[in-house]
């Protein structure tokens, strides 16, 4: 395909454009994996922290519950994509025994969620490395090997992940929108008390969409699980970014949760390119508070905190 | 109000009296143990300026601890600088308190309050911890720096060396009452007035004319600079810095200091980072990966059982004998 015979200039200047090209589909389609994630975790965080205002810290720990539980799968035999239907069940089972133990009790009193939370977080890690052993997990991929997207090769994992995080990511819109479900939560959301007057159990509400959360949460966890390292520490990483992504792209809309997940996914991804990633952690945080200092209800819309 | 406040300075008192009388009795190895618990101790008491006087938690206290500890071992370690224990520690001050000032504006010049706050001084936290790790060629990566001198200087006249047991514990003891009785001072009068009105009522106090951000900022920086003394006192003492000074564990126990000493009391934290302290090295040299656990569970129990810190105690006894004399 390429010319190979020309003067030097010209070789020159037809191997950049191919290069160039690759370059930026290569980086494109890691920002779009990492934004995936992000939409994933994220998702979790907008419905209990930005609209049933619960500062869940132990949010991160639905991610290493679901990568452990794909983990767990594989070591027994199973197979990934039996690990992956494991993954948000363990999820949701740890989201809902936490909203029945803990959060449903402290609605009023915020720093002692934050609290309590993070204890929890605490104890799940610790909990996790006292029954699987130090050191990191493997998990292998469904699927070794690349496909040729003619401008770059890519591996064929991550395209895959890719299109599952978009297809629930659908689907939620669909469950909120289309479903009775989805319309009580909405109206949750906008009213408590009137949803209560109206016959909602605000509370079984809550505690089916904290659920639900932290089930999509340990989804992301086993889709991410084979690229990344699998430790009880995990979470962390995982929460401080989704926070990011609540942050600055506003609470109260998928359109929100996309433009936090543009905004921090494709920052990181394009900064891990020239920079450290500690660095370009920083920095990610340092333009966020900027973002948030700027336009303080979030990048995409005007819905007050 | 007032009963209160004489009620804090006999503790006070109690305390100094003890940490005087204690080197009597003590020998070197348990002088240092104390002297480290109370470095820890002044750590707790810069987070409870902050977080019991404003009602905002700050999720990332151990980087400005580590960022003293980082400024003041380069400081030190660093023969060209001269005076380079003063030098350290002012440096370690400032450059908290810098990092500090930049992030706080932004916070809460940008409406940023309650759980928004803790969120990203949590990220901060991980972030310091991250970079600490990877900018390997000055702050030596995953190991730290180690061999830092212990404080010594010679300034007008004033000789100071702290390589001995006895004289680093009085030096750490004498700025730590200090520190807290001046913290005291601050936050029982019209500043901590004005911050506890803050935390009723923002709008309120802005229409009364006090520029609340700014305040807010100036709490937190002050707050971060002394969570900077604390970590340049610790490194000098210990002779080692390392990342885990930022990170989050550390982040995660001084909340548990405060918490379990009772927030907002300044005096309770100090207590509570010494006695946790001691209770941690008895349960870690049972089993390591134990102690985290613990903490976990003393979030959750904190949280249900005692609010208020272990200092509820005495008040919840005292209730419960005094129930049914009118209230004083």
């Amino acid at each position: 395909m390429r010319p190979k015979a020309c003067s030097p200039a010209c070789a020159n200047a037809s191997q950049v454009l191919p290069d160039t090209m690759d370059f930026v589909v290569t980086t494109l389609l890691n920002a779009l994996t990492l934004i995936s994630i992000l939409m994933l975790v994220g998702l979790g965080l907008a419905i209990s922290f930005g609209l049933m205002n619960v500062t869940n810290l132990a949010h991160g720990e639905f991610v290493t519950v679901g990568a452990f539980a794909v983990y767990f799968v594989q070591s027994v035999g199973g197979s990934f994509w039996l690990g992956l239907l494991a993954a948000p069940i363990a999820g949701a089972v740890v989201g809902c025994i936490l909203e029945f133990a803990i959060i449903r009790h402290l609605y009023s009193r915020p720093v002692s969620t934050v609290l309590a939370t993070w204890g929890v977080s605490l104890i799940l890690q610790q909990g996790l490395e006292l029954t699987f052993g130090l050191g990191a997990k493997p998990v292998t991929p469904p699927i070794e090997g690349t496909l040729d997207l003619f401008f770059t090769v890519y591996p064929a994992y991550r395209l895959i992940l890719i299109a599952i995080a978009m297809l629930t990511l659908l689907g939620v819109v669909l469950l909120i929108s289309r479903t009775s479900f989805g319309l009580d939560i909405r109206t949750v959301i906008q009213n408590r008390e009137m949803a209560e007057g109206v016959g909602i159990n605000t509370r079984r509400t809550y505690a089916i969409a904290f659920t639900f959360g932290a089930a999509i949460a340990g989804l992301a966890g086993g889709l991410v699980a084979p690229l990344a390292i699998v430790l009880p520490q995990m979470g962390v990483n995982y929460l401080a970014n989704a926070f990011f992504v609540v942050i600055v792209g506003g609470v109260g809309s998928i359109g929100g949760l996309v433009a936090g997940s543009v905004f921090v996914g494709g920052l990181t991804s394009v900064l891990n390119y020239q920079i450290s990633p500690s660095l370009a952690q920083a920095i990610v945080l340092l333009a966020a508070i900027v973002a948030v200092r700027l336009r303080p209800n979030g990048l995409f819309n005007g819905a007050s905190r | 109000m007032i009963a209160r406040d004489r009620n804090w300075l006999v503790i006070f008192a109690v305390c100094v009296t003890l940490a005087i009388v204690y080197p009597f009795f003590a020998d070197g190895y348990q002088l240092t143990v104390i002297r480290d618990a109370l470095i820890f101790g002044l750590f707790a008491a810069s987070l409870d300026f902050f977080w019991g006087r404003t009602g905002i938690l700050c999720f990332g206290h151990a980087a400005f601890f580590g960022i003293g500890g980082y400024i003041m071992a380069l400081t030190t370690l660093n023969d060209a600088i001269p005076l380079g224990s003063v030098l350290g520690i002012l440096g370690a001050i400032a450059g908290a308190a810098f990092v500090a000032a930049i992030i706080g504006y932004f916070l809460f010049f940008g409406g940023i309050r309650g759980s928004y706050f803790t969120i990203v001084t949590l990220a901060m936290g991980v972030i310091c911890q991250q970079a600490a790790v990877s900018w390997s060629s000055v702050t030596g990566g995953d190991s730290g720096l180690i061999g830092i001198p212990p404080i010594a200087f010679d300034l007008g006249g004033l000789h100071v060396d702290l390589s001995q047991d006895l004289p680093s514990y009085i030096f750490v003891a004498a700025i730590v009452a200090v520190v807290v009785l001046a913290l005291w001072s601050i936050s029982r009068g019209r500043w901590g007035m004005v911050l506890t009105a803050i935390q009723d009522n923002e709008v309120r106090v802005a229409a009364l004319g006090h520029n609340a951000p700014l305040r807010l900022l100036a709490t937190f920086v002050l707050s971060a600079a002394i969570a900077g003394l604390a970590g340049a006192l610790y490194v000098c003492m210990a002779g080692l810095v390392a990342p885990d000074l930022s990170g989050l564990l550390l982040s995660t126990e001084v909340i548990v200091w405060v918490a379990v000493g009772g927030r907002g009391t300044l005096l309770g934290p100090v207590l509570g980072a010494i006695a946790i302290q001691r209770a941690q090295q008895t349960i870690s040299s049972f089993n390591p990966s134990l102690w985290p656990l613990l903490l976990g569970c003393v979030f959750v129990i904190i949280v249900f059982v005692l609010p208020d810190g272990i200092l509820s105690i005495y008040a919840r006894l005292k209730s419960l004998f005094n129930g049914r004399r009118p209230a004083q």
